[in-house]
């Protein structure tokens, strides 16, 4: 071995120490995707930072296989599991122009779990990450099949006057179940994902469900995924209690109504 | 676990071979579809369809299709999914006969039925008027997303509208053989033929047997319901559905009216109970339908669907 080869040695093996110290510090413990989603690694710091995660399959996401009408695909987060040390839940789409669906801080009243419908551009991946109280993310996933078009397909709203006339206007039924009370509603409103022609972006951003001295027993900071006139439903494992629903759109709008 | 991501990859790895197709020619060898006519009644021809969804294998060839040979007419019911199945339809009659087709019948809009009608220019070309609308208004965008879903089966297919106005009631001036039926419950738009000679009624998507029913455009399950009750009070033998097998009169309209109510009957309960659309498309069903192909699928298609109606009807009851 000449002197060139040596430092040659040395400048590979020198190499291979660093990446390993690099990879052992930044990526330790840090799972990889089971779905080999080339997003992962990009939106995973976004919306649960550096902190400590795991997949975790009891975290549950209820969707069909396909998406029949991509701009009204059901989805059910469900960390019933966890419920009572949920400190939040965020939603979102690997594959979406907007990829944030909603963020979700349940109070122990509330059962950490929430039905809504979503547009989808294609095919992707659906994740739900939810932190316990210790600070540990757990990560939830679902695929769903698409042939497209979701986010970028004019609402209903662009072509019917009818939400003018009845924006933020409340349906809302009760139902009594085993685990507790049911809630579903369901608003007027456009959701406008801002990403088709000249329509800006108007949606509705908080939702809140409060008791009657005006407590927050659950708050959502939600985004344009969530389809047109959305519907909602969440359970309480509370039956006495009277519930209202407090919303605000980007707009400014408040809307408000007892559920 | 990958699937999204394979199947992206693999729909790329697609795109680059069929592009590569186009100037390699014949190389690859021309698909062709099995179309196998039998006999089910007097000069009476009925090719089924395959029980399945669309697909790269069944290049779409879903639907049932049917022709007679009536003498002065040679009439054939629906065209089906591209230029490519049409031709091959239209060359099969024509080398059966000795002579082209004379009539085609386009039952509803979907490009199961009516995306093969290019290989018929030039004959009379029948069909309701909204259906001829529909097909005018949503016929491209129909068959751009069925070249998503089968590929090179659709090569060179383009929308061929209707160029005959059909209207309930006998169809040729001069004999009262064939009588076309105008029902709404599957499109709001669907044409059914009745041969009082042969007595088989060709429904069309009307009738599913032993495939589950689409409800993409149904004007709502209770009218649907009504058209079934309104076939029972016909006179005929034989049944040929729109998918499935041809079948005796009876047996394929009480599955039809079993099935409307059985779906009916989940929605309503579902929406009275207050279930999410993910819990409705999980319900169970119902072991008798178990021969029923494409249930689960289709019963995910009709959560979407029609479950918001359902729902509606709830929360406006408050």
């Amino acid at each position: 071995m000449n002197y060139r080869d040596t430092i040659r040695t040395c400048d590979s093996l020198c190499l291979t120490l660093l990446l390993s110290l690099l990879s052992s510090s930044v990526f330790a413990d840090r799972p990889a995707d089971p779905l080999g989603s080339p997003m992962w690694d990009y939106l995973a710091p976004k919306f649960i930072g550096q902190a400590d995660y795991l997949f975790d399959d009891r975290v549950r996401i209820d969707a069909p296989d396909f998406a029949e009408d991509p701009t009204q695909v059901p989805i059910t987060v469900d960390a019933t599991a966890f419920a009572g040390d949920v400190s939040r839940i965020v939603a979102w789409t690997d594959l979406n122009p907007i990829q944030h669906i909603f963020t979700f801080y349940p109070h122990p009243e509330v059962i950490p779990k929430v039905s809504l419908r979503i547009r989808v551009q294609q095919g992707t991946p659906i994740r739900a990450a939810v932190q316990t109280s210790d600070g540990l993310w757990h990560v939830g996933y679902q695929e769903i099949d698409a042939q497209g078009g979701g986010c970028t397909a004019p609402t209903m709203a662009t072509t019917n006057p009818y939400w003018e006339r009845h924006l933020g206007e409340i349906e809302s039924a009760q139902f009594t179940r085993a685990t507790g009370n049911r809630y579903r509603f369901k608003v007027i409103h456009p959701m406008d994902t801002g990403l088709v022609n000249a329509i800006p972006e108007f949606y509705i951003e908080n939702l809140e469900i409060r008791d009657a001295k005006g407590d927050s027993k659950a708050r959502m900071e939600l985004s344009p995924p969530i389809s047109e006139n959305p519907v909602f439903t969440f359970e309480f494992n509370n039956k006495n209690s009277k519930y209202r629903l407090w919303m605000r759109d980007n707009g400014g709008n408040i809307f408000e109504a007892a559920l | 676990m990958a699937g999204i991501f394979s199947r992206q990859l693999f729909k790329r790895a697609t795109l680059t071979f069929s592009l590569l197709g186009v100037s390699c020619g014949v190389c690859a060898g021309e698909k062709s579809y099995p179309i196998n006519p039998i006999e089910v009644a007097k000069n009476t021809y009925f090719i089924e369809g395959a029980r399945e969804n669309f697909s790269t294998e069944n290049g779409g060839a879903i639907a049932n299709v049917a022709f007679i040979n009536a003498g002065n007419h040679i009439l054939v019911i629906d065209s089906g999914p591209s230029k490519r199945y049409g031709d091959q339809l239209f060359r099969l009659i024509k080398n059966q006969f000795g002579r082209p087709a004379t009539d085609l019948l386009i039952s509803h809009h979907h490009p199961d039925h009516a995306l093969g009608t290019q290989a018929f220019a030039g004959i009379s070309v029948w069909a309701l008027p909204r259906t001829t609308e529909l097909l005018r208004t949503e016929g491209g965008s129909f068959a751009e997303n069925l070249y998503q879903l089968v590929g090179d089966w659709m090569r060179d297919t383009e929308i061929s509208l209707p160029n005959r106005e059909a209207k309930a009631g006998p169809l040729f001036p001069d004999t009262d053989r064939f009588e076309l039926i105008a029902l709404r419950g599957h499109t709001s738009s669907d044409l059914l033929l009745m041969d009082h000679q042969t007595r088989t009624l060709f429904t069309s998507d009307i009738v599913f047997y032993q495939r589950a029913l689409a409800t993409p455009h149904t004007p709502g399950l209770a009218v649907w319901r009504q058209d079934i009750e309104r076939l029972k009070a016909l006179d005929f033998d034989l049944l040929v559905p729109g998918h499935g097998p041809a079948v005796a009169k009876d047996i394929a309209l009480a599955q039809m009216t079993d099935y409307l109510n059985w779906l009916n009957k989940l929605l309503s309960e579902s929406a009275t109970q207050g279930l999410t659309m993910n819990e409705v498309i999980r319900q169970p069903i119902p072991d008798r339908f178990s021969d029923i192909a494409m249930s689960r699928y289709e019963l995910t298609r009709t959560v979407t669907h029609l479950y918001p109606t359902y729902e509606e009807t709830l929360f406006s009851a408050k």
